[in-house]
């Protein structure tokens, strides 16, 4: 089970890519990849004080490739379509937050392990599977993007590592919570989490 | 062994019935329903506060969606279920107060003892080496996978379980390193157990439980635990128990020590860890017994 930690921390990693280029899912998604992977291996930034520096460099990435509302949406699943406007823009914001925050020292840890593209699945018209494994030193961990084409782009709106949905897993997470909790409740439950982390 | 393995065996037969979720059928059956009675109350409450229509809008949002955080318009798009046939593994949790209270239990057990003492080793121990002890202990449980694609008439599994346990065995130094998975050989590691051969034969994963030390489990996974053990060759070793024990220990040390932190950022990430981890477990289990019966013959 822990292993699905550092996949599912590569895996996010992954998501913080550049702009992509309206094409093939599978393009897409490589490209990001090789972009993000520039970054992280880039040796000027390699200095534990260039930390906040290449954090700067992969938001934008991530921002472009990575569709937080998507993700948001389908972890809430039912629960979104009884929230507001503001509760949406609020949680997206959060979660995202705690994402990032759990995700990020993962990411950095990045030493040249090899991302191999193997195939791309289309799901439907708009949407598909990208799958890839990482091969580290002992292993090696498959890894799917699920995306979504949105104004052109392919756009990630979930992550699939070594078969588990991060989308799900949150998902069951948020209904175990709203089983008994209003959505206020987990709204709050979430400022809490990142003013703590 | 057989002193276990009976009461074991009533046990899950006898609570099976009650709390059995069939997540192997869910690719030809629909969906299964939701597990927890809670769930499904808030769903429809959900439901009844809606509009009947969810907006199914064209999602033609902007070409500004990357540049903000949000967009209002991406935000107002309702959740719209997609098709029936996605899976949506779940599992029913009657014991959640005990697995809860086992869930604390192997957290301090990983902070308290484990985790130190695999970062100790992890200090006086290179990585390749770990990862050579690593490797040996797998080539060791040959016969668990080797059985187990047999029993799940995956012939095709069988012959590369073989294929890999001579290379590694012969090529790989007793399998402290594994050849047959370079790219010029190729021979994969079919990961097959016993619990996967019930699952691929159809038997529920039941409910679940999550085992102090072994952690999560469901009454099938428990069953092939033991199954497993029968094929291990520890079990026929003239060795004590404890000398057992003690490898067996030391092998969780060394993979621990290969993975340090991982557990912590999955805890850190959760918004609830022992809800995060079930998920996780039924997720990884499920799409596994799937896997096995694309490899089966017998469909």
């Amino acid at each position: 089970m822990k292993r699905h930690i550092s996949l599912l921390s590569i895996s996010i990693l992954l998501l913080l890519a550049l702009p992509l280029y309206a094409g093939a899912p599978l393009d897409a998604v490589q490209a990001s990849v090789n972009k993000v992977l520039d970054v992280l291996r880039d040796p000027k930034l390699k200095a534990a004080s260039a930390k906040e520096l290449k954090k700067e460099k992969l938001m934008p990435i991530y921002e472009r490739m990575f569709d937080d509302v998507e993700l948001a949406r389908r972890s809430l699943a039912r629960h979104w379509n009884a929230m507001d406007a503001a509760q949406r823009q609020e949680f997206v914001l959060l979660f995202r937050q705690v994402l990032e925050k759990a995700y990020i020292d993962k990411i950095f840890a990045y030493s040249n392990e090899k991302v191999i593209f193997d195939r791309e699945i289309m799901v439907s018209g708009n949407q598909a599977e990208v799958q890839t494994r990482i091969v580290t030193s002992s292993k090696e961990i498959p890894l799917y993007y699920r995306v979504i084409l949105k104004g052109g782009d392919w756009k990630v709106y979930d992550v699939v590592v070594e078969n588990v949905s991060l989308a799900h897993n949150y998902r069951t997470q948020f209904n175990d919570i709203l089983a008994k909790n209003n959505i206020e409740y987990l709204l709050e439950t979430l400022r809490k989490k990142v003013k703590g982390q | 062994m057989k002193l276990y393995s009976i009461p074991l065996l009533l046990f899950v037969f006898l609570t099976l019935g009650c709390a059995h979720s069939a997540p192997l059928a869910s690719s030809q059956a629909p969906p299964p329903e939701p597990l927890q009675p809670g769930l499904s109350a808030v769903s429809s409450k959900a439901e009844e506060a809606l509009p009947k229509s969810p907006v199914i809008s064209a999602e033609s949002d902007g070409a500004d969606t990357g540049s903000k955080i949000t967009t209002d318009s991406d935000v107002n798009i309702d959740y719209v279920e997609e098709g029936a046939a996605k899976e949506k593994p779940g599992i029913a949790d009657p014991l959640e107060p005990f697995n809860r209270a086992m869930y604390h239990f192997n957290d301090k057990l990983y902070f308290w003892v484990l985790k130190p003492v695999a970062q100790g080793y992890n200090k006086v121990v290179p990585e390749t080496a770990r990862v050579s002890v690593s490797n040996f202990f797998s080539n060791l449980a040959f016969p668990i996978r080797f059985v187990n694609c047999l029993l799940q008439a995956n012939f095709r599994g069988a012959a590369t379980e073989s294929g890999r346990f001579l290379v590694n065995t012969i090529w790989g130094i007793g399998g402290l390193f594994d050849p047959a998975s370079s790219m010029d050989i190729k021979l994969l590691k079919q990961d097959e157990d016993f619990g996967q051969t019930l699952g691929v034969y159809g038997l529920g994963q039941g409910f679940y439980i999550n085992w102090p030390i072994f952690g999560p489990s469901s009454p099938r996974d428990t069953v092939g635990m033991f199954g497993d053990l029968f094929l291990h060759p520890f079990s026929y070793l003239a060795m004590g128990r404890g000398t057992t024990t003690g490898i067996r220990a030391y092998d969780k040390v060394n993979a621990s020590s290969l993975s340090i932190g991982d557990y912590e950022s999955l805890k850190e990430a959760a918004i609830d860890p022992y809800v995060a981890i079930r998920d996780a477990y039924v997720q990884y289990r499920m799409k596994k017994i799937n896997a096995g019966r694309k490899g089966s013959i017998v469909k």
